[in-house]
């Protein structure tokens, strides 16, 4: 009897082991020689005219490169689920982050070394240094920029016009923008200026503002460990400039937590007159979500005194787990579909005329991501094609090469951010709140994080 | 307590060298052992849901304790830090806020919470006529999704007087309030949401219980001449206090996870007043990704929630019984 209960369990033990084993198989009716990338960049569904164009690319690189298949992933980069992808295997063979999330990911593993792939392309020598310094270590290369931008004023020139304000010449300095906050709130009674506080962007913008004072959010001590370095004026000034505007001038409306993406819908239906963002990145989402072109403003980034702004990018990245094959056929689409467009003149006015025909936006002014000489070279080649208000962008254009372009804290960026977060939210929200006093606090916590990041 | 009837058998037959005493272990014997077997089948009929519930439940708990112990980065293999974990958790002043603000919302949603699906099954159970509009009204909440549910609410909660809940009070000039953008509101606000969305079931739970009450001890108490408050305090808490106490168990486990409301509506802002131990979990997991400092405080929620537990069932005990 005993001997049969063995061989049931016997059986039932082999039966689960059969089915796991029939779970973890291969896909019946894969081709082994090809090599089959997932790409994150494709557009929605929703975005039919940017996803047809996308489409044809992927056909165009699939004839170019027969052997390889692309497979386009319109889930945009999403920090928190990530990983769990990577551990799953089912994260995407080509990611597209922001310029903040690679220094953690390369320190975490994450990313792979694409050294060896990249050197094979024509353009790569020539890629900006200021953005390629957050990709590389030694002799490791990480990722390539896809588009790089800067800090700037975005505006809505309705607005402006109906508070007797010259669209044109949007404000410059702090105090500028205050006043001129001031008088679209009383003239038109929408929010003069805007915040955004949650997820991170309330650090994000101290951040940012922060360093037209000329402050510093971490330093390097001179046992060359980082340490907080906010607490001192520059940040000061800028937690008592939100709070007069926001309890003296009553400028910023009453809601005051909300992320990026909340204050682009009041943006776009027209109640917010100001608010700092990436000019650039932002307008293909303003137009997507039914934003009137002719409405949008991009300034410089108001100054106090430093003349710099903080400066990103959106960069493209290779799993770590990603294989030899994988890697280059990433690095052969990262060639085609993001540096040729911005590198072969040719090819530039052709993806131009493409995208323009779909009605797409062409001709945002942007950061370059190879020197201004070649910037130059390509606007001049899809000139014909350019369809975007450029003149709107001017005033913002213009700061450009006057503007030192700051780079956001090399450690622990999201994790700073998220420290900060609360310390922007008690100045707009508590009207006794001592920005001395917290600033105090944030330094201790952010020296904290910074510590446990470095042991 | 009975004695089951193969031992009192044994026991009887035993004595040495009586032959009957033999057959009799004989068949306490063959008796054991085809109890054994029918253990053994049950056992294999039981395995299947064994290797389920272990591989999916059992083993990520296990796990999840091994990688409080360790660093990962999910790609390579994870490496043993001891302690470390819990050490930069306790480093991290943001710990006794999440906690305190974890209480301060169990306790005002024990204080709102508990009353009113119960005051409102009572209600409901009195109704004459109506009563499965009532019940379905109460259940209702519970069918929306709950971020759609929380979004909805962060919009009566807007700000200013346009708000729909200001605009409400401005009719009786009170207000505007900042609800969800004040420190001190933003707690209370999201317990109203909690509330409004997880009486429902409650109150069903109110309602059967409610129905399983004699009517004849409300007929004698009304005999007696007990008010309405006195055959409610009098016969139908007592009757429903086991009910009663494990909703409310669960009610305490449920607020001390809150993460929805606070997560949705406010990201623990403003200024920290809603950050919860679960939303710092979520904040270490999956926004710096530090999956062992995660775990930790998983590790220590988990711990807590079970000694919360074992105390309330403990002074509960002689309650519960009816």
């Amino acid at each position: 009897m005993k001997a049969r209960a063995r061989r049931v369990l016997g059986a039932a033990a082999a039966m689960a082991l059969m089915s796991g084993a029939a779970a973890c198989g291969t896909s019946p009716g894969a081709d082994p020689d090809t090599v089959v990338i997932t790409v994150m960049g494709m557009p929605a569904a929703t975005n039919t005219a940017a996803l047809e164009l996308f489409q044809a690319q992927v056909a165009e690189f699939e004839e170019l490169n027969p052997g390889i298949r692309v497979v386009g992933s319109d889930v945009p980069w999403d920090a928190k689920t990530f990983a769990a992808r990577l551990a799953g295997g089912s994260a995407p063979t080509l990611l597209r982050v922001p310029l903040t999330e690679p220094p953690s990911l390369i320190e975490r593993g994450q990313v792979a070394d694409i050294a060896a792939e990249v050197a094979e392309l024509d353009s790569f020598e020539e890629l900006n240094p200021r953005v390629m310094q957050f990709l590389t270590d030694d002799d490791a290369v990480y990722g390539v920029p896809e588009k790089s931008y800067a800090f700037g004023l975005v505006y809505n020139r309705s607005i402006f016009t109906q508070a007797g304000l010259d669209p044109d010449v949007p404000p410059t300095t702090w105090e500028e923008v205050r006043a001129y906050a001031a008088q679209i709130t009383e003239r038109t009674g929408r929010v003069g200026f805007g915040e955004i506080t949650t997820n991170n962007s309330g650090g994000w913008h101290l951040t940012g503002y922060t360093y037209t004072h000329g402050g510093a959010m971490i330093e390097q001590a001179g046992d060359g460990h980082w340490v907080a370095a906010f607490n001192d004026r520059p940040a000061l000034d800028v937690l008592k400039w939100w709070q007069q505007l926001r309890w003296e001038d009553d400028s910023m409306g009453d809601n005051v937590l909300g992320k990026q993406e909340d204050m682009l819908a009041e943006f776009v239906a027209g109640n917010v007159g100001m608010w700092v963002s990436a000019p650039p990145d932002l307008y293909p989402n303003y137009v997507a979500a039914g934003g009137d072109p002719a409405d949008y403003g991009a300034g410089p980034m108001p100054q106090a005194g430093a003349d710099a702004t903080l400066a990103g990018a959106t960069v493209l990245m290779v799993n770590a787990n990603a294989s030899a094959a994988e890697r280059d056929a990433a690095v052969r689409w990262i060639d085609f579909r993001a540096l040729r467009p911005n590198f072969d003149p040719e090819i530039a006015e052709e993806t131009a005329a493409a995208a323009a025909a779909d009605g797409l936006p062409v001709g945002v002014p942007v950061l370059p991501i190879y020197s201004q000489e070649k910037y130059e070279e390509i606007q001049a080649a899809i000139a014909d094609h350019v369809n975007v208000p450029v003149e709107n962008f001017a005033p913002y254009v213009a700061s450009l090469e006057t503007f030192e372009y700051v780079p956001e804290p090399v450690v622990a960026s999201q994790e700073i951010y998220a420290a900060l977060d609360p310390l922007v939210q008690a100045v707009l929200t508590d009207p006794a709140a001592d920005p001395a006093e917290l600033l105090a606090e944030a330094e201790g916590r952010v020296n904290t994080i910074l510590e446990q990041n470095q042991s | 307590m009975t004695m089951a009837p193969e031992r009192v058998l044994g026991v009887a037959a035993s004595g040495p060298g009586d032959a009957r005493g033999h057959r009799s272990d004989r068949r306490s014997a063959g008796r054991r052992a085809g109890r054994r077997r029918a253990a053994a089948a049950g056992l294999v009929f039981l395995l299947p849901a064994l290797v389920i519930f272990g591989y999916f439940a059992w083993w990520p708990i296990a796990q999840s304790v091994v990688l409080s112990f360790q660093q990962t980065n999910l790609v390579s293999a994870p490496h043993w830090v001891g302690l470390r974990n819990f050490a930069q958790l306790f480093a991290d002043p943001l710990l006794a806020t999440a906690a305190l603000n974890t209480l301060w919302f169990t306790g005002l949603s024990l204080l709102v919470g508990l009353p009113v699906p119960l005051v409102c099954a009572v209600l409901v159970s009195e109704l004459r006529r109506g009563g499965a509009l009532a019940r379905t009204l109460a259940y209702l909440p519970v069918v929306i999704p709950p971020v759609v549910a929380v979004l909805l609410w962060k919009a009566f909660y807007a700000p200013g007087e346009s708000g729909v809940i200001n605009s409400l009070l401005g009719l009786f000039a009170l207000g505007p309030y900042p609800w969800l953008q004040s420190p001190v509101l933003a707690m209370p606000s999201l317990v109203v949401v909690a509330t409004w969305s997880g009486a429902g079931t409650a109150v069903l739970i109110y309602l059967a219980a409610l129905a399983g009450v004699s009517r004849e001890l409300y007929e004698a108490a009304e005999l007696d001449g007990a008010s309405v408050r006195r055959r409610v305090w009098h016969v139908t808490l007592p009757q429903m206090r086991g009910v009663i106490l494990i909703l409310l168990l669960l009610q305490i486990i449920g607020a001390l996870q809150v993460f929805t409301e606070p997560y949705v509506m406010t990201d623990g802002g403003p200024a920290n007043a809603t950050v919860t131990v679960l939303l710092m979990i979520y904040r270490y997991a999956f926004l710096f990704g530090n999956y062992g400092v995660a775990t930790a405080l998983s590790v220590l929620l988990a711990l807590v929630l079970v000694v919360v537990s074992a105390v309330y069932l403990r002074l509960t005990r002689s309650w519960s019984t009816s």
